[in-house]
């Protein structure tokens, strides 16, 4: 600690801290303009200048300037504000006053400057500068002579999202700030730049002109989209969610979002939502009252009941209170037959973690990642289902120096990052690298073996998978392999991630067994600092899974309800907040199913092409208009709240699931979301120590900040397979959709508009194959026909497919299998 | 004291005499208001569209809260009102309006007479305004 005085107040501070850090923990305040509490020190502005008594003479940028012991600042006097006033008046020089026609006014950092400090003249005359705007992109407007040169966007592009779109070109007055060539924007569309900018240079498109901030209502809420329970704070207009808006005060996400938390929110203020139940009179489907299409849908529920039985198939996107009035809905019934997204991808986490660490989600909290030491992401992809914990990665990377390895299938965002070590491997076996990693640890002496069960056992099973062995069948170097698994063996603070979705369903349980046996060999789970990640795709995968949305007590999984719908064995398939027609592997297989089930209903927010199929759909509630809680995948219960009232009559999903039990003769009504959670509570110990109330800013993490494994058990796995043929298909989340949702949002739309198939630059040589190509590709006994992508992340022989959009109806060759052998002709 | 009974009294009657009266045979005859008078607004058109910039300065200072505004995006990319609106009955002729303006594309007329039959009669749209 430092001591230092600031305006004749005594501070005592960290010795990292700079004097606008120090003053800002005594509530003093310095005017800034380039500074976010985010990034490194940077003093572009000048600003932000103060008096030293030790340097008098001159003026002292605060923002840059590290305390020292006996430090005294002043930080106004009259010769200050002078200054700080000519800064204002050089920083006008150029700038636009186009204040009325700006969007960012209202809350324009350069607007308030010249305010507080009652800037109403310049002595200096200058050009303004009349570039033109980027207006080529859909989403983030440039317009560069409003810039003041602060270098937020340039820093935060490479600090934190490390993708680096921008940067400073040109000289002296000409001095701006551009793209590659100075061509328009083409990058991720996180819209970080724009979070960041403090005038109105960076904007978001779908904005423009809409409102003032004044105007917007804030809401925090949870993003709706992946786990990673990212706070977004609606910019509510009247009944329209029209904006994200800026928050780093509070939530895991320190303020970063991704493409689909900033710009993807447009479908809840969809024109084609459901706004009334349907029934199917005639064979037509027909919009009805919610009388007629509770009572078609209990009598029909109860028909099957009385028959072969009933099978609810949740998505993971319901809040923890709706999952809970869904299983109590479903006692109701009377079935057990309750699973959720898919009923395989989640496994890696129900019986994958179960089996070897005893428990049933991640073992630390993202902030964590952050001061981790070595990170290793299983499947590159990890990025593109989470954006904001990959920024997390990037930003252990650049501060705190880290160390990447990657083992995967295909390169992607992550294999860019500085030092990242890829273990580039075939499709399927990337389960032998991490059980060929696990082998050089054992038998190197390094592995932390301590109260660990069934180490003899694991090392036996091990003896086919030396590091020669495993890289002669996957490709991956076998030195490369070593020093990875050595790597890992020495971190002290050691972090595992994984993801898991529907389009991650193969060998999703032996890679997470595998991961966690990794990660118990070097000490990981359990351990302060790191631990081992397993994150859901959707925003609530964990809470389903805390919630038991499980087959259980000899209920059926979703497969096996979705086989029982085909073969007579169930009469009624009840889909919530899920389009499995569009997004579960093995399209004809749920297409049979839901066109033979004899009673089908669907509760959606639009008619999507399961929804099409059903005998009743009700229209249900996106995120932006639930009161509850989510639980994001680092296991952190946060709260969602409504922003806008629903369109029509749609109702949220735990209302209707309370009508209905309600018409089945078992009251489930309850006064608020918070008397639900405290019911909860009842049934999963783990969120009965959390009230409802005291969620608060950052949320409350289940289970601690460090999650103890109930047992540390190795478990053996065996290897992947490997398809034969010409090229391998695997599937994935492309980095701007989550699920099928995002294909309804404008924002992510603009960017990825339809399905591709990506190739390699060498495969795309071979096959003749530009840029755009139209690609006929066959396997599993079916062909789709795919726009070609053309660029260097893939290796030879691999193709990859985004799995979102349901026209390219991809699961028609994508039947659950790590990789699917394909052929492809043009 | 008599004396200055009759003195008073004849101001009294001079007034009283033809030509001496303050009160006008209105609607017949008018009075020119004042240059300050604030009567009804007036949106100030430019070449070929509105001055205004649809900046929302006006709406947010109106104690009254009777102004409307919508902004949107015209051919040109330029900002401008696809809606304005004032609620006249609302309407408290204060005249923030005018001062909050950053481009002087409003102001207020002389016109007074806004008597009318029918509520709907009292909402000025932008077409009414830039009369």
């Amino acid at each position: 600690m430092v001591n230092l005085t600031i305006d004749g107040k005594q501070i005592s501070v960290s010795k990292a801290a700079t004097i606008y850090e120090a003053a800002q923990e005594a509530g003093i305040h310095i005017p800034v303009l380039c500074y976010a509490k985010k990034l490194l020190p940077y003093g572009a502005c000048r600003v932000c200048l103060v008096e030293i008594e030790q340097m008098k003479g001159r003026l002292i940028p605060s923002c840059t300037t590290p305390v020292s012991e006996g430090m005294v600042v002043t930080t106004t006097s009259e010769e200050i504000k002078k200054v700080r006033k000519t800064v204002m008046e050089f920083l006008l020089v150029n700038h636009v006053l186009d204040c009325p026609v700006c969007d960012k006014g209202g809350e324009c950092d350069l607007q308030d400057l010249a305010y507080e400090l009652d800037s109403t003249s310049n002595r200096f005359e200058g050009e303004k500068f009349d570039l033109p705007t980027d207006e080529v992109n859909p989403l983030i407007e440039r317009n560069m002579n409003r810039c003041v040169l602060c270098g937020k966007c340039v820093r935060v592009c490479d600090e934190i999202v490390g993708y680096g779109s921008y940067s400073f070109i040109n000289r002296g007055f000409e001095t701006k700030i551009a793209t590659a060539y100075d061509r328009g924007l083409n990058c991720e569309f996180c819209g970080q730049c724009l979070s960041m900018c403090p005038v109105g240079a960076l904007l978001p498109r779908p904005f423009k002109f809409k409102a003032r901030p004044w105007q917007l209502k804030e809401v925090d809420s949870v993003c709706g989209y992946c786990g990673n329970g990212c706070t977004v704070t609606l910019g509510v207009l009247g009944d329209r969610v029209e904006t994200i808006r800026f928050n780093d005060k509070i939530g895991v996400n320190d303020g970063n979002l991704c493409i689909r938390g900033r710009f993807g929110y447009s479908y809840v203020n969809d024109q084609e939502r459901l706004t009334k139940p349907l029934v199917r009179k005639d064979g037509v489907l027909v919009e009805t009252d919610w009388d007629e299409a509770l009572q078609v849908v209990s009598d029909g529920l109860l028909k099957a009941q009385g028959g072969q039985g009933v099978g609810f198939l949740s998505g993971a996107r319901l809040t923890n209170e709706e999952f809970y009035l869904l299983k109590q809905f479903a006692k109701t019934v009377g079935t057990e037959n309750v699973d959720h997204s898919g009923g395989e991808c989640y496994k890696g986490v129900t019986e994958g973690l179960k089996q070897t660490l005893g428990v049933a989600a991640s073992t630390a909290t993202f902030p964590q990642i952050d001061k981790a030491d070595v990170i290793l992401a299983i499947r590159s992809d990890f990025y593109e289902t989470h954006p904001v914990v990959g920024m997390v990665v990037n930003q252990a990377i650049r501060r705190n120096d880290a160390k990447l390895l990657i083992v995967a299938d295909k390169k992607g965002k992550l294999n860019k990052l500085p030092g990242a070590k890829t273990l580039l491997s075939k499709p399927g076996l990337e389960l032998d690298v991490l059980n060929a990693m696990a082998k050089v640890i054992l038998d190197e002496g390094l592995a932390q073996t301590e109260g660990v069960e069934g180490v003899a056992e694991f090392q036996a099973s091990l003896a086919n998978f030396t590091p020669e062995k495993v890289a002669a069948r996957s490709g991956v170097d076998a030195e490369a392999l070593q020093a990875a698994a050595r790597q890992l063996a020495s971190a002290k603070q050691g972090v595992v991630l994984l993801a898991y979705g529907l389009p991650y369903q193969g060998l999703n349980k032996e890679l997470a067994t595998a991961a966690a046996n990794l990660a118990i060999l070097t000490g990981i789970p359990g351990r302060e600092g790191g631990g081992l990640y397993l994150c859901g795709e959707k925003s609530n995968s964990q809470g389903a899974i805390d919630l038991g949305i499980l087959p259980q007590n000899g209920g059926l999984g979703a497969q096996a309800m979705l086989a029982g719908a085909s073969n007579g064995k169930l009469d009624a398939l009840y889909v919530v907040s899920e389009d499995p027609l569009s997004s579960y592997p093995d399209r004809d297989k749920v297409a049979q199913a839901l066109e033979k089930v004899p009673f089908l209903v669907v509760q959606d927010i639009f008619l999507s092409p399961t929804a099409q199929l059903a005998d009743v759909v009700l229209p249900a509630v996106s995120f932006a208009e639930k009161d509850g809680t989510f639980t994001n995948a680092e296991r952190r219960i946060q709260r969602v709240r409504p922003g806008i009232p629903s369109p029509g009559e749609a109702r949220s999903d735990g209302a209707i699931f309370s009508a209905l039990a309600g018409k089945l003769g078992n009251n489930l009504s309850f006064t608020s979301a918070a008397a639900i959670f405290t019911e909860i509570g009842k049934d999963v110990p783990a969120y009965a120590a959390i009230g409802f109330n005291e969620l608060g800013a950052h949320g409350k993490v289940w289970g601690g900040e460090t999650l103890s494994p109930a047992s540390r058990k190795l478990v053996a796995v065996g290897g992947g397979t490997t398809v034969e043929g010409e090229f391998q298909l695997v599937v994935g989340s492309a980095l701007y959709h989550s699920g099928t949702v995002s294909t309804k949002a404008k924002g992510p739309l603009a960017v990825l508009s339809e399905a591709y198939a990506e190739l390699g630059r060498e495969d795309a040589k071979d096959l003749n194959v530009a840029e755009g190509d139209l690609l006929k590709i066959s396997g599993n006994g079916a062909e789709i026909k795919l726009k070609a992508k053309v660029d260097n992340r893939l290796p030879k022989g691999v193709v990859f497919v985004p799995y979102h959009f349901a026209d390219a109806e991809v699961n028609r060759l994508y039947k659950g299998e790590p990789a699917v052998s394909v052929k492809i002709s043009k | 004291m008599f004396k200055e009974f009759a003195k008073g009294l004849s101001i009294t009657f001079k007034h009283l005499l033809p030509g001496h009266s303050t009160t006008v045979q209105y609607p017949t005859v008018k009075l020119k208001p004042s240059e300050r008078f604030r009567g009804l607004h007036r949106l100030v058109p430019s070449q070929d569209r509105e001055k205004c910039v649809a900046c929302y300065l006006c709406p947010t200072v109106c104690p009254a809260k009777c102004i409307t505004v919508e902004s949107a995006e015209n051919e040109k990319g330029e900002k401008y009102p696809k809606v304005y609106k004032i609620d006249m009955l609302r309407c408290i002729f204060c005249g923030y309006c005018v001062e909050a303006c950053p481009v002087e594309a409003i102001e207020m007329t002389a016109e007074y007479e806004l008597a009318n039959y029918n509520r709907e009669d009292f909402e000025f749209t932008k077409q009414r305004l830039l009369k």
